[in-house]
């Protein structure tokens, strides 16, 4: 079957397709032929086989950061998301003051995220870091402790941090939700439904699309997670927060470059099948939808 | 329509603008001048950074009409060594870079063609400007292909108050001491050592276990292998360093902020660190400048070591052009003339691989001072971790360290972590 | 929303004080880093290092003036415009064009291609830069503002065909049936239809497209070298050295560069979105 717009539809699909060749799947093709190599950037390459491969696996280093990537995504996915599209709901009721919370919530996206760590760095400090200020204020000095500094508590610190910054979600549910139209709602009013329960079969069914979408987003997010555990903690104490962008990163500078294009390959294979099975649980919960997202 | 139309003409200006612009500036001049760019990290807040814009300017005087240099500014070391590594990688050398002699970096020797070899131009009445060794310690193979320029000092400073305050006389000289005087500090209600294991090297503590390690075992102490009983020691002496509030309680995870913000609270009593940051503490904390005496950490089997190291060396992207290689000799040689190096030491407080020297009169800086004595009184100049080791196993020193320090790993474990990582 | 008429219910009285709990501590959570870093733009670097959550005992605003002066922020900051509005006009064209080709007509490889398109979503950008240097470098738009811009625009094509795809699948198809029985060619369905209708979806993604430019570092670090083509994050950096950093001057260039997105965001995101979708819902 061929679309009889089939030149139309090639020249609106053309700068897409070239710039996506150009900067995607070259550069990947480049990442992945590196990957079998030990390379330096400098010398010639010298093709290893599956040895970056193998090495990773076999690195406990790499393994607790994959797992740590695991975590990040599914929290982003699945801790996040609800909360973003929670209060989407809430400020698509415009309760007073929701344009005003919509503009605040989106801000921490827009401040560096350099200013970020920096003040996160300072609260979570164990010597004039404010966290432990307000514990001991309440009496609960026993539980003032080095947050970034202590391996059970530094990842928990370092993803908490970032939870709260739904903003950017939100504006992508929010947007679609103010699509929905009142009658709707005015109608469920009418036949007595609370709000629980006109968000639980009106909103959610009909935002369906866009939440599986930004809870992609997420997950892919949380799978290539890097900057703001890299500016907060670089990755330690002991490996406990470290990340695979942050070994990548470390490998680059190293001239690793074939063990650096490893760890991208399996970031990208690891999590192009976690978003694989994400969407195919979601789309075989409803047969009846055939829409692509 | 009105929409179709807005978007053409939105197309149009987004194509042609940057166009425009791109295209303006594009005009080269064209005449035979040889401009060559300089991107550099001795910019923006660098203490170097005015003496050095100085001294181009003097070099594009001197040569008008025939050399040129055009410093790029890349304030960001950590961001500049990356995007030079990636360059590097994509075939493509600036003119005129710098770089952190480790051997990670050394390795961009091994290219063909890839920096200039300064080998035969040193080897004449140029090269008798350096200190003896420093030439040395940049030739790989017969090849010099930098050019050996600033180099670190890192002595441990002492604030004098805090020991007074505490009853320690003075500076310890064994460990045994160092640890009798911690226990003081800390009854005097402050923080002995300051330590930290984040940002990318572990800094200060890096530096602390390397004063450990020369002390330990002398000045060959690098040739032996990291898991040597020698390097276990010192592991054991950096793990008690951290431990019982020997240090501050943010130290594990800390970075350079950390170590040096409590150092220069006045609630630290022993900081390790280089000249560069005379500036800092003359400025943000006049007490603790005032009350700062330099000098080495404990001995122990030997004494009165001191930790230097080359800081950054200069070096130029290989080139076939006569006049270009001509261009370039000429700027290294004005960089590394003698009252040039004076002129930026002067001003920065920085240290270099180059003689010059200070007629009687002279004022330095009274913490600047103490430095050169330090150094000229050292018993033997060891140099740091970090240059022993490419970037990788010197991340994996923090992150080891922080294991070590929280009692999660022996110090045998500790040098084993990091030996696991050397390719 | 007559529910003064109504009796309250406890379910409405406590989904009231839940509502106002979560806005409240959000709200928080958003506002504190803001007051805190503009605070902490006033201080000394030792005020800063020493008690980070104190207020400065002296307000330093000498720290404003050597952010503007040292960091050359004026040029910086007109290139930064140049860089985000092309960006983004760019992008979001190119990638609406895709979206609707993918979303719009059935076609062989529709489902592959978005999702093909859609795996970029998930690649460590940081691991391209050796390609993305060459490939820049060979272009000769090295050190450009177009080598930015077109690599800007490239990197996120893959969120923001996401993104409007998402949006443009909410659009009912019978919308353009009708169109087509009036006439209306391929490209006209585009520009009339699914491009006005697509607005919310547009404006979004052209507002992370707008300040992922105004945010970026590593490649206008890795793609840029004189002060002609540098952005704004860049001079942020001006404050860091090698051994030393310079935090409280660093924050006022920080609070003075994000200054313009917060107003852009303000002014353009609400105000288009506010405009679309108060006027234009229909059942």
């Amino acid at each position: 079957m061929r679309n009889k717009n089939w030149k139309q539809i090639l020249l609106f699909l053309a700068p897409v397709l070239v710039l996506f060749v150009a900067y995607f799947v070259y550069p990947l093709g480049f990442v992945f032929v590196t990957s079998f190599t030990d390379w330096n950037g400098i010398g010639a390459m010298e093709f290893s086989g599956l040895d970056n491969y193998l090495g990773l696996f076999g690195d406990e280093t790499f393994r607790t950061s994959l797992g740590n990537n695991i975590t990040w995504a599914l929290v982003l996915g699945f801790v996040q998301i609800p909360l973003a599209a929670g209060m989407a709901m809430i400020l698509a009721r415009k309760p007073k003051g929701w344009k005003m919370f919509r503009t605040v919530y989106f801000l921490p996206n827009v401040i560096s995220q350099v200013a970020l760590a920096m003040m996160w760095l300072a609260i979570y400090n164990a010597e004039h870091g404010i966290l432990n200020s307000f514990l001991e204020l309440a009496g609960m000095s026993g539980l003032t402790r080095n947050w970034l500094g202590n391996m059970t508590t530094a990842f928990p610190a370092v993803i908490i941090q970032q939870i709260f910054y739904i903003g950017y979600f939100m504006i992508v549910i929010l947007a679609s939700r103010m699509g929905i139209s009142e009658s709707y709602y005015e109608a469920a009013e009418i036949d007595g439904a609370n709000i629980f329960q006109q968000e639980r079969h009106i909103t959610i069914p009909m935002l369906k699309g866009i939440l599986i979408t930004t809870m992609t987003l997420a997950l892919a997010y949380g799978m290539r997670h890097f900057e703001s555990t890299y500016l907060m903690t670089n990755g330690g104490p002991a490996h406990a927060t470290s990340v695979m962008g942050i070994l990548l990163y470390r490998n680059l500078g190293a001239l690793n470059y074939g063990e650096a294009n490893a760890i991208g390959s399996i970031l990208i294979i690891f999590g192009g099948a976690t978003i694989a099975l994400i969407r195919w649980l979601f789309s075989r919960n409803d047969n009846t939808s055939d829409s692509v997202q | 329509m009105r929409t179709k139309r807005i978007i053409l003409i939105l197309a149009l200006v987004l194509f042609a603008l940057p166009g425009m612009i791109w295209a303006a500036g594009g005009q080269e001049t064209g005449d035979q001048e040889i401009v060559l760019k300089w991107p550099t990290i001795w910019v923006g807040e660098d203490s170097k950074a005015a003496t050095v814009a100085a001294l181009v300017d003097e070099f594009n005087e001197m040569y008008a009409g025939k050399y040129q240099v055009v410093i790029e500014a890349n304030p960001d070391y950590d961001a500049y060594r990356n995007k030079l590594n990636s360059q590097i990688a994509a075939g493509v050398v600036p003119d005129l870079f710098v770089f952190n002699p480790d051997p990670t970096s050394f390795s961009f020797y091994e290219g063909k063609d890839l920096l200039m070899d300064f080998s035969a131009e040193l080897a004449g009445d140029w090269g008798d400007n350096f200190v003896s060794g420093s030439i040395e310690g940049a030739t790989i193979k017969g090849e010099t292909k930098s050019v050996p320029f600033e180099v670190g000092y890192t002595p441990v400073w002492y604030n004098m108050d805090i020991m007074e305050a505490a009853g320690v006389k003075s500076i310890p000289a064994t460990y045994d001491e160092f640890f009798a005087a911690a226990e003081k500090i800390k009854a005097a209600g402050f923080i002995p050592t300051s330590q930290m294991t984040g940002g990318t090297n572990a800094w200060t503590s890096m530096l602390w276990f390397s004063h450990i390690a020369a002390s330990l075992g002398g000045p060959k102490v690098w040739d032996k292998p990291i898991t040597d009983p020698v390097f276990v020691q010192a592991a054991e002496i950096l793990q008690m360093m951290y431990a019982d509030g020997n240090t501050s309680k943010d130290a594990v995870g800390g970075d350079a902020g950390v170590a040096g913000g409590h150092f220069l609270a006045g609630r630290s009593a022993m900081f390790i660190n280089g000249p560069w940051y005379i500036g800092r503490v003359r400025s943000d904390a006049p007490d603790v400048y005032a009350a700062t005496k330099i000098g080495p950490a404990p001995g122990a089997a030997f004494s009165g070591a001191q930790i230097g190291f080359p800081q950054t060396n200069l070096a130029a992207g290989y080139t076939d052009d006569p006049r270009k290689k001509e261009a370039v000799v000429a700027f290294m040689r004005w960089m590394t003339k003698p009252e040039n190096v004076k002129a930026i030491a002067f001003d920065s407080g920085a240290m270099f691989a180059v003689k010059y020297s200070v007629a009687a009169g002279e004022k330095v800086d009274q913490l600047q001072a103490q430095f050169m004595n330090a150094v000229n009184d050292a018993s033997f100049v060891n140099s740091h971790f970090q240059f022993n080791f490419t970037t990788d196993v010197v991340a994996e020193f923090g992150q080891a360290l922080a294991k070590m320090a929280l009692g999660r790993a022996t110090p045998e474990e500790f040098v084993q972590q990091i030996a696991d990582k050397i390719r | 929303m007559s529910s003064l008429t109504k009796e309250l219910t406890l379910v409405d009285i406590l989904a009231k004080i839940g509502k106002w709990f979560y806005i409240l501590l959000f709200l928080f959570m958003t506002v504190v880093p803001i007051i805190w870093l503009t605070i902490s733009s006033f201080k000394t670097n030792f005020e800063f290092e020493t008690q980070p959550f104190s207020l400065p005992s002296v307000w330093q605003f000498q720290n404003y003036a050597k952010a503007i002066q040292m960091g050359g922020l004026p040029r910086l900051f007109l290139n930064s415009v140049i860089v985000a509005v092309s960006t983004t006009g760019l992008n979001i064209l190119v990638s609406a064009m895709g979206a609707f080709a993918i979303s719009r007509e059935k076609f062989r490889f529709n489902e592959a291609l978005l999702n093909v398109i859609l795996a970029g979503v998930l690649i460590p950008i940081i691991a391209l830069m050796v390609p993305y240097f060459k490939i820049v470098s060979t272009l000769g738009i090295y050190d450009s503002l177009p080598g930015l811009i077109l690599t800007y625009a490239a990197i996120n094509i893959p969120i923001s065909v996401f993104l409007i795809h998402g949006f443009m699948g909410s659009i009912p198809i019978e919308l353009e049936e009708a169109a087509v029985i009036d006439g209306c060619s391929f490209a006209q369905r585009f520009t009339k239809i699914v491009f006005p209708l697509t607005k919310p979806g547009l404006v979004t993604a052209g507002t992370f497209m707008f300040i992922y430019c105004w945010n970026e570092f590593t490649y206008a670090m890795l793609l840029t070298s004189s002060e002609s083509s540098r952005t704004l994050q860049l001079g942020i950096r001006f404050f860091k050295s090698q051994f030393v950093t310079d935090y409280t001057s660093m924050l006022a260039a920080i609070v003075i560069t994000m200054l313009p997105t917060i107003i852009v965001y303000i002014f353009l995101h609400d105000r288009i979105i506010s405009g679309m979708t108060s006027g234009a819902v229909k059942g």
